[in-house]
C-alpha cells in the first residue's frame, strides 16, 4: 500500500511536471490602456484624505468619489498633457492620528501633486503641517473652521497659517452671521435659541451667529448641546420651549437636525429651525424637517448653475446613485482646482519635484467655475465665493428665498 | 412648574423605552451572570429589522397602518430573536465555563460586530434613517404637558409587557425553571430542568422585548441610527444595575429613574443637557460603589 | 478552564484522522511538496487583469528563467521544497513541521487564488479560459491540503526539545542571527506590497507574505527552534534585550526606513506602550478596563497645555521631559481615582465603572471642561519635539547616511516602549506582580493569604494609567494636535483587542497585538470598510478558540491549558487557523 502510494505520487508529480513543461510560454501582455489621450509621461496622483470607514464614511466616500469623477473627466479631456491622473484615497477614520499617517503616506509618494481633504477640521490640523513640509497643496472641501486659514485671531488679525492650504467651502464667520442677519432683520425673529452638536462645525457656526444676533439687536435666549448620536431630544426641547424662542438655530448636520425639527413640532414648539449647509440636504426633510425650516448654503441656488447640474448628472452616470453627500460638489471643485493648477504648472512640460513651488502658486491663482459656483482663493487660501443663499422648506422641498453676500 | 411636569413626562417615556431593554439585561444576568453587552445592539438590529419589513411590504399594505404596524413589530421581534439565539449558541454557550472575563470580551466583540454589520450591509445605514409614518400621529395634551401618542403607547407597552413577564416568571412552569436555574443551576439540572433550554428561552424573551422597544423607538422618534444600541444599551444596563440585576421589578423602576435623571439633570443641573449623560454615569458609579446589589437586588453571591 | 469543554470533540476527531491517515503520511507529504514546487512553476492567471498584471509574472507565464522566481512564487517553491525536506530528512516532530508548512502553502495558494478569482471576475481566471490555462493556485492549494493531512498522518508529536546548554559565544551568535532574521522579516513585512497606493494588489501580496512567514514560523516552532531560542534568550537575558533593542533601532536603516513607515511604526509604538500599561490592569491584575484610553487622553491634554502651543491653556511652557512626567503623574492620579471603586466593586461591574469613566472623559473633553481641552476646536499646533538642536519632525543624518523624517520620534518611542517593557517585566516578577496574579486567580484566596487586595488593585490602575499618560504626552507632540476624538470608546476597544490578541499578561504579546492592529488596516485597504467588523469578529473568535492569545504568557498558558492535553491545545491552534 505504502510503496504503491509513493509510486503513484511520483507518477502524478512527473506527469504534472511534463504538463507544465509543454505549455505555451506566453509573455505577459500589457493590460494598460489610457484611452485616447497621450499618457506617455506616466501617472500623477491626486490624494484624498477623508473618513472612508466608520460613522462619517458616507460623507467621506462622497468626497472620494467626487474627486474620482473630476480626475476621470480630466483624463478623458486630456487636461494634463502627457500624464494619466489617478486618485489615491486614504482613510483617516476621522481620527487626527490616522489622518497624519494618511498624509505622510501621500507625502512620501513623489507622484502626489495635491490632496483633496479633509472632512474634519481636527484632522486637517494634523495634515496641514505634514503636507506643508513637502509643499503639497491641500484643498479642503469641508473644513469650515476659520482658524485653519487665518489663525486664532481670524477676525481682528488674520494671518495666513499654511501656504499650501486652501478650501473651496465657506467659513463659519460668514455663514453664521449671514443667517443671523436673515433671522433678525428679514424674518423678524428677535429671540433665538441655539442648539449645537458639540462638533467643530456646529460650534463655530453657532458662535459666529450669536455675535451677529447680538449686534443686530436680537437676543440669544438659551443655548443647549445635544450629542451627535442622540435621537431623543425631548429633554432639550422642553427646556428650550420654556424660554419661548421665536426661532431655533441648530449648529450641526441633518441627521440630528431633521428629527430635532420633527420632535420640536410634536412637542408643541412650532417655530422654524435654521441651520447651515450641513442641514441643507434632501435627507433633512425626509428625516422630519418641517415646513418653514431654514438653511444657509454656499453659492447661488443650484438650478441657476449649469455646472452644478452637470456635476450631479455626471456623478449619477458614473456611480449610479446620487450619494455624493454634503461635500461631493465641493470635493469635485477642489479636485478640479488641483488639476487645473497642475495643467497650468506643467504647461505641456514634465513634472519635477522643483515644480512644487509653482504648483502652490498656481492653486492660489486658480480660477474656474465649478459645481458650487466660482472657485477662487483669497490671500489666506479661503474661497472667494462668498455668495450665500437662504433656503426654506416649502411644500416638502428646499426653495431659495434670498441670495446675497455677507456685508456686516 | 409646567417645565417640570413636561420634563417628568419626557422622563417617563424615556424610562419606558429603557425598561424594555433593561429587562433583557437583567434576565440574562440573573440566569448566567453575563453582562450581555451586545443586548443594546440586538435592540438596534430589531429596529432595522422593523424598517426592513416595512420596506419589503407591497405598496398597498404600506398605506394601512393596521396591517403594516403589526408586521413591523413581528419583523423586528423575529430578527432580534434570531440574532440573540445565534449569539447565545455560537458566542456565549461555548464559554459558559470559561473565566468571567472571556464572555464579557466576547460580548464586546459581538456588539462591535453587529453594529458594523448593520452599517456595512444595511442600505444607507451610515446615516440616520427615517422611520415610516404608520404610527399614530399627534399628541396627548394634558394641561401644560404634551406627549406624542407614540410615547403614550410606548409607556403602555412597556408597563404591560413587564407585568406579563413578571407574572409568567412567577407562575408558569418555565418561569419556575428559570428561577431555579438562576438560583442554582446544578440542582435545577438534577431536578430535570434543561439549563440550555432555559437559557435560550431567556435570551429569546429578552430579544423579543428589545424587538418591541426597537420598533417603538423608531415610531416615537421617527429616525434610527446604528449608535442607538450602544447608548440606550448603557442606559438600560445602568437601569438594571440600579434596580438590582436579576430583578424584573427593579429593572423597570430603575429604568424610570434613569429616564427622569436624564431629563431632570438636563434641565436643572449645572452644565445642562451637555452633561446629562455624565450624571447617569455618576449615578451608575455611585450605585455600584455603595449599593452594588441595587435597590431591589439581593447581595451579590460570591462565585468562584 | 474553558479548554476542556471546548476541545473534547476536536481531540477525538484528530485521533481518528491519525488512525486512517497514518500509512499515507509520507506519500502525502511527498506529493504535497512536489505539487508545491509544480505550482510555483505553473502560471497562475489566465489573462491580464483589469488593474494590471498579477505580480511576479504569473500571468500565463511558466517558470522559464531559472533563479528568477520572485515574490509569492518563490515562497510557494520554497514551501514545496521545505515540505519534501521535512518529510524525508530526520527532523524532530516531523508531523508538526509538515503540517505547518502545508498550512503555509495552502494559505498562500488560497489567498492568491481567491484574490485573482475576485479581481478576474470568475473561476476562469485561475483555471482555463479561451484555451489558456493556469492552475497554479489550485495545484498549490491541493498540495498544501495534502501536506496538512500528511502532517496528521505522520502524527503530531510533542514539540522537539533541543539541548539548551550551549557555550556562551555560540548562544550569542545564534541569538544575534535569529533577531537579525526577525528584523529582516519585519522590514520585509512592512515594505511588501509597496508603500502607498502604487500597487493595486498590495493587500494580496501582504497576506500571501504573511501566510508564508506564518507557515515557516510555525514550522520552526514545531521543530523546537522557537522554544530553544526563547530558552537561550532567557539564559542570556541582558544580551538579548540589548540585541533586540539594537535591532529595533536598526529598522530605519532597512527598506522600511522611510518617512511613512517611521510614522506608522511610531504610532504603533505609542499604542504598544499604552497597551502594555493596559496589560498590567487587564492581563496581570485581571481587572477589565473599558475606558483606558481616557488616561492617554488626560496625558495628551496635559502635555498639550504645557507645550507652548498657541492654543494651550496654561500660561507656562515646560520642557518636554518635565511636561511628560507631569502628564504621567496627573493621569496616574486619575487612574487611582478610577481604580478606587475596586475596593468595593468586582469583575463585570468594575468593567462598567471604567466604561462609565471613559464616557465621562469624552463628554467632558468635548464640552471643554474647565477650559482645558478647547472642546471641539482641539489643541492644534503643538510644536514638534526638539532635543539638542535636532527637530524631531525633520530628517536627520548620521555622517553620510540620511535618515528619513520622523526617525527621531521612532527612536524616542522605541526607547519609551523599552522602558515600559522593563517596568512591566520587573513588576511582573516582583511581589506586587505576584499579588496581582493572585488576585486575578482568586481574590478571596489572595486576601486570605494576607495580600492587601484593595491597595494592590489601585496600584495596578495607578501604574497602568501613568504609563498611558506618558504615552499620551508623546502622542500629543508626535501628532501636533490633541482632540477628544482620538480618545473615544472604540479606541479603548482597539487597545483591549491588541492586548487580547497578543496574549493577556504577555509583554511581547501586547507589542505584537498593537503592531498587527495598526499594520493590518494599513495593508488591507481592500477590507477598509470591514475593519471594525473584523475587530469584533476577532475578539469573539480569539475568546472562543485561543483565549491565551498569539504569544501566551507562560503562566497564563499553564493556567488556561492545564487540564487539556497537548493535543487539545493543538486543536485550538488548528481551529484558529481554519
Amino acid at each position: 500500500m505504502r510503496k504503491h502510494s509513493v509510486k503513484s505520487a511520483a507518477i502524478v508529480g512527473a506527469a504534472l511536471l511534463v504538463l507544465a513543461a509543454c505549455g505555451s510560454n506566453k509573455n505577459e501582455s500589457s493590460g494598460n490602456n489610457g484611452g485616447s489621450c497621450d499618457t506617455s509621461k506616466g501617472t500623477l496622483t491626486v490624494g484624498v484624505v477623508a473618513p472612508l470607514s466608520g460613522n462619517l464614511s458616507a460623507l467621506g466616500i462622497g468626497i472620494k468619489q467626487s474627486a474620482e469623477l473630476a480626475v476621470d473627466e480630466a483624463n478623458k479631456k486630456c487636461t494634463v498633457k502627457g500624464y494619466k491622473l489617478t486618485v489615491s484615497a486614504q482613510d483617516d477614520e476621522a481620527n487626527p492620528a490616522k489622518g497624519a499617517q494618511a498624509a505622510t503616506k501621500l507625502s512620501t509618494d513623489p507622484n502626489v501633486i495635491g490632496v483633496v481633504g479633509t472632512l474634519n477640521s481636527s484632522v486637517a490640523q494634523t495634515v496641514q503641517p505634514i503636507l506643508r513640509d513637502k509643499k503639497i497643496p491641500q484643498v479642503s472641501p469641508a473644513n469650515t473652521n476659520p482658524t485653519l486659514t487665518r489663525g486664532n485671531d481670524f477676525l481682528t488679525a488674520p494671518k495666513r497659517q499654511f501656504d499650501n492650504y486652501f478650501r473651496v467651502c465657506t467659513t463659519d464667520d460668514l455663514q453664521g452671521p449671514y443667517a443671523a442677519n436673515y433671522l433678525v432683520e428679514k424674518a423678524g425673529k428677535k429671540k433665538i435659541a441655539i442648539i449645537t452638536d458639540g462638533k467643530t462645525y456646529g460650534e463655530g457656526l453657532a458662535a459666529e451667529l450669536s455675535k451677529q444676533v447680538a449686534k443686530k439687536g436680537g437676543t440669544i435666549v438659551g443655548s443647549e448641546k445635544v450629542g451627535e448620536k442622540d435621537t431623543d431630544f425631548s429633554g432639550v426641547i422642553s427646556k428650550i420651549k420654556a424660554l419661548a424662542p421665536e426661532a431655533v438655530y441648530y449648529g450641526g448636520e441633518y441627521p440630528v437636525a431633521g428629527p430635532l425639527s420633527k420632535q420640536m413640532a410634536s412637542a408643541g414648539l412650532n417655530v422654524p429651525l435654521m441651520g447651515g449647509d450641513g442641514i441643507f440636504d434632501g435627507k433633512f426633510i425626509e428625516l422630519g424637517g418641517k415646513e418653514g425650516d431654514l438653511a444657509t448654503s454656499v453659492g447661488a441656488p443650484t438650478e441657476s448653475l449649469a455646472t452644478a447640474k452637470a456635476f450631479v448628472d455626471a456623478y449619477k452616470a458614473k456611480f449610479g446613485k446620487e450619494d455624493y453627500a454634503a461635500y461631493g460638489a465641493f470635493s469635485y471643485d477642489a479636485a478640479n482646482a488641483i488639476i487645473g493648477a497642475l495643467a497650468a504648472t506643467l504647461n505641456g512640460g514634465d513634472w519635477a519635484e522643483g515644480k512644487r513651488e509653482d504648483m502652490l502658486t498656481n492653486v492660489g491663482k486658480y480660477s474656474g467655475s465649478g459645481a458650487t459656483g466660482e472657485v477662487k482663493f483669497d490671500q489666506y487660501g479661503d474661497s472667494t465665493n462668498k455668495v450665500l443663499t437662504v433656503y426654506q422648506v416649502t411644500s416638502g422641498k428646499w426653495k431659495d428665498v434670498q441670495t446675497g453676500t455677507f456685508s456686516g | 412648574m409646567s417645565v417640570l411636569l413636561q420634563q417628568l413626562a419626557n422622563g417617563v417615556v424615556q424610562g419606558a423605552l429603557i425598561a424594555l431593554i433593561a429587562l433583557g439585561y437583567t434576565m440574562v444576568y440573573g440566569i448566567i451572570q453575563l453582562i450581555n453587552f451586545a443586548h443594546g445592539e440586538v435592540f438596534m438590529v430589531s429596529s432595522y429589522g422593523g424598517l426592513a419589513t416595512f420596506t419589503l411590504l407591497p405598496d398597498d399594505l404600506k398605506k394601512s397602518p393596521a396591517v403594516a404596524l403589526p408586521l413591523m413589530f413581528l419583523g423586528g421581534i423575529v430578527i432580534a430573536v434570531i440574532v440573540a439565539v445565534i449569539m447565545e449558541r455560537f458566542a456565549y454557550r461555548p464559554l459558559r465555563n470559561a473565566p468571567r472575563l472571556a464572555p464579557l470580551i466576547t460580548a464586546l466583540g459581538v456588539s462591535v460586530f453587529l453594529q458594523e454589520a448593520v452599517r456595512v450591509w444595511y442600505p444607507n445605514a451610515t446615516s440616520n434613517l427615517p422611520y415610516p409614518k404608520v404610527f399614530p400621529e399627534g399628541s396627548l395634551s394634558l394641561g401644560p404637558i404634551n406627549v406624542p401618542w407614540t410615547g403614550v403607547l410606548l409607556v403602555v407597552l412597556s408597563v404591560g409587557l413587564s407585568v406579563i413577564l413578571q407574572t409568567y416568571i412567577n407562575q408558569s412552569r418555565m418561569g419556575r425553571a428559570m428561577r431555579a436555574t438562576a438560583q442554582d443551576p446544578d440542582t435545577a439540572k438534577l431536578m430535570g430542568v434543561n439549563p440550555d433550554r432555559v437559557i435560550v428561552l431567556t435570551f429569546i424573551i429578552g430579544a423579543a422585548l428589545a424587538g418591541v422597544a426597537g420598533v417603538m423607538f423608531g415610531g416615537y422618534l421617527n429616525n434610527i441610527n446604528i449608535d442607538m444600541g450602544f447608548q440606550n444599551g448603557i442606559f438600560a444596563f445602568t437601569a438594571a444595575v440600579l434596580g438590582g440585576v436579576g430583578s424584573i421589578r427593579g429593572a423597570v423602576i430603575g429604568a424610570f429613574i434613569i429616564g427622569l435623571i436624564k431629563t431632570l439633570a438636563g434641565q436643572y443641573m449645572p452644565g445642562g443637557t451637555q452633561y446629562d449623560y455624565v450624571w447617569i454615569f455618576v449615578v451608575l458609579i455611585l450605585v455600584l460603589v455603595f449599593r452594588p446589589q441595587g435597590l431591589f437586588g439581593e447581595p451579590e453571591r460570591v462565585r468562584a | 478552564m474553558s479548554t476542556s469543554t471546548v476541545s473534547t470533540p476536536s481531540v477525538s476527531s484528530s485521533a481518528e484522522q491519525r488512525s486512517t491517515l497514518a500509512p499515507l503520511g509520507k506519500p502525502f507529504a511527498a506529493v504535497g511538496g512536489v505539487l508545491g514546487i509544480v505550482a510555483a512553476l505553473l502560471p497562475w492567471v489566465t489573462f491580464a487583469l483589469k488593474d494590471g498584471n498579477w505580480p511576479d509574472k504569473s500571468t500565463l507565464q511558466f517558470f522559464d528563467a531559472p533563479f528568477s522566481l520572485t515574490g509569492f512564487r518563490w515562497h510557494v517553491l520554497l514551501l514545496g521544497v521545505f515540505i519534501l525536506v521535512a518529510a524525508f530528512a530526520p527532523v524532530p516532530s516531523k508531523g508538526r513541521v509538515v503540517r505547518a508548512l502545508g498550512w503555509g502553502l495552502a494559505v498562500v495558494s488560497f489567498i492568491n487564488g481567491a484574490y485573482i478569482t475576485v479581481k478576474g471576475g470568475g473561476l476562469g481566471a485561475i483555471t482555463a479560459i479561451d484555451g489558456d490555462f493556469a492552475f497554479g493556485s489550485i495545484v498549490g492549494l491541493v498540495g498544501g491540503v495534502l501536506a496538512i493531512l500528511a502532517g496528521y498522518g505522520i502524527g503530531i508529536a510533542p514539540v522537539g526539545v533541543w539541548k539548551t546548554k550551549v557555550s556562551t559565544p555560540v548562544a550569542y551568535l545564534v541569538l544575534l542571527v535569529s533577531f537579525a532574521a526577525v528584523l529582516y522579516a519585519v522590514a520585509a513585512m512592512l515594505t511588501t506590497g509597496g508603500v502607498g497606493s502604487s500597487n493595486p494588489y498590495a493587500g494580496a501580496i501582504f497576506l500571501s507574505f504573511l501566510g508564508f512567514a506564518g507557515g515557516v514560523l510555525a514550522a520552526l516552532s514545531g521543530v523546537g527552534y522557537v522554544r530553544w531560542i526563547s530558552a537561550l534568550s532567557e539564559q542570556h537575558r541582558v544580551f538579548s534585550v540589548i540585541v533586540l533593542l539594537v535591532c529595533a533601532l536598526a529598522l530605519p536603516f532597512t527598506d522600511a526606513g522611510n518617512e511613512y513607515w517611521m510614522t506608522v511604526a511610531a504610532n504603533i509604538g505609542i499604542y504598544a506602550a499604552t497597551a502594555i500599561g493596559l496589560n498590567i490592569v487587564v492581563g496581570l491584575a485581571g481587572l477589565l478596563d473599558l475606558g483606558y484610553v481616557a488616561f492617554m487622553g488626560i496625558g495628551a491634554v496635559m502635555a498639550a497645555n504645557f507645550s507652548g502651543a498657541a492654543a494651550a491653556n496654561f500660561g507656562i511652557t515646560l520642557p518636554f521631559p518635565v511636561a511628560a512626567v507631569v502628564s504621567a503623574v496627573v493621569a496616574g492620579i486619575f487612574g487611582a481615582i478610577v481604580g478606587s471603586p475596586t475596593l468595593r466593586v468586582r469583575g463585570d461591574y468594575l468593567a462598567i465603572v471604567t466604561l462609565a469613566f471613559g464616557e465621562i472623559f469624552t463628554r467632558s473633553a468635548q464640552n471643554n471642561i474647565g477650559g482645558l481641552t478647547n472642546g471641539s476646536n482641539a489643541i492644534p499646533g503643538i510644536p514638534p519635539l526638539s532635543l539638542f538642536g535636532a527637530e524631531f519632525n525633520k530628517s536627520f543624518s548620521i555622517g553620510a547616511v540620511k535618515l528619513p523624517a520622523g526617525v527621531l520620534y521612532y527612536v524616542l518611542i522605541v526607547l519609551l516602549v523599552a522602558a515600559v517593557m522593563t517596568v512591566f517585566a520587573n513588576l511582573k516578577f516582583s511581589r506586587i506582580g505576584r499579588a496581582w496574579i493572585a488576585i486575578r486567580e482568586d481574590e478571596d484566596a489572595a486576601r486570605a493569604m494576607g495580600i492587601r487586595t484593595g491597595k494592590v488593585k489601585i496600584l495596578a490602575f495607578l501604574i497602568g494609567a501613568t504609563l498611558a499618560g506618558l504615552a499620551g504626552a508623546v502622542f500629543a507632540h508626535k501628532n501636533g494636535t490633541v482632540s477628544y476624538e482620538s480618545f473615544k470608546f472604540l479606541e479603548s476597544v482597539t487597545l483591549l483587542a491588541a492586548v487580547i490578541l497578543g496574549g493577556m499578561g504577555s509583554i511581547p504579546g501586547a507589542v505584537l497585538g498593537a503592531a498587527l492592529l495598526f499594520v493590518l488596516p494599513e495593508k488591507l485597504r481592500d477590507f477598509e470598510d470591514y475593519r471594525l467588523m473584523i475587530f469584533g469578529l476577532a475578539l469573539i473568535l480569539i475568546m472562543r478558540f485561543r483565549p491565551v492569545g498569539l504569544i501566551p504568557d507562560a503562566h497564563r498558558r499553564a493556567e488556561m491549558i492545564e487540564r487539556a492535553d497537548e493535543n487539545a491545545e493543538e486543536a485550538h491552534v488548528e481551529a484558529k487557523k481554519a
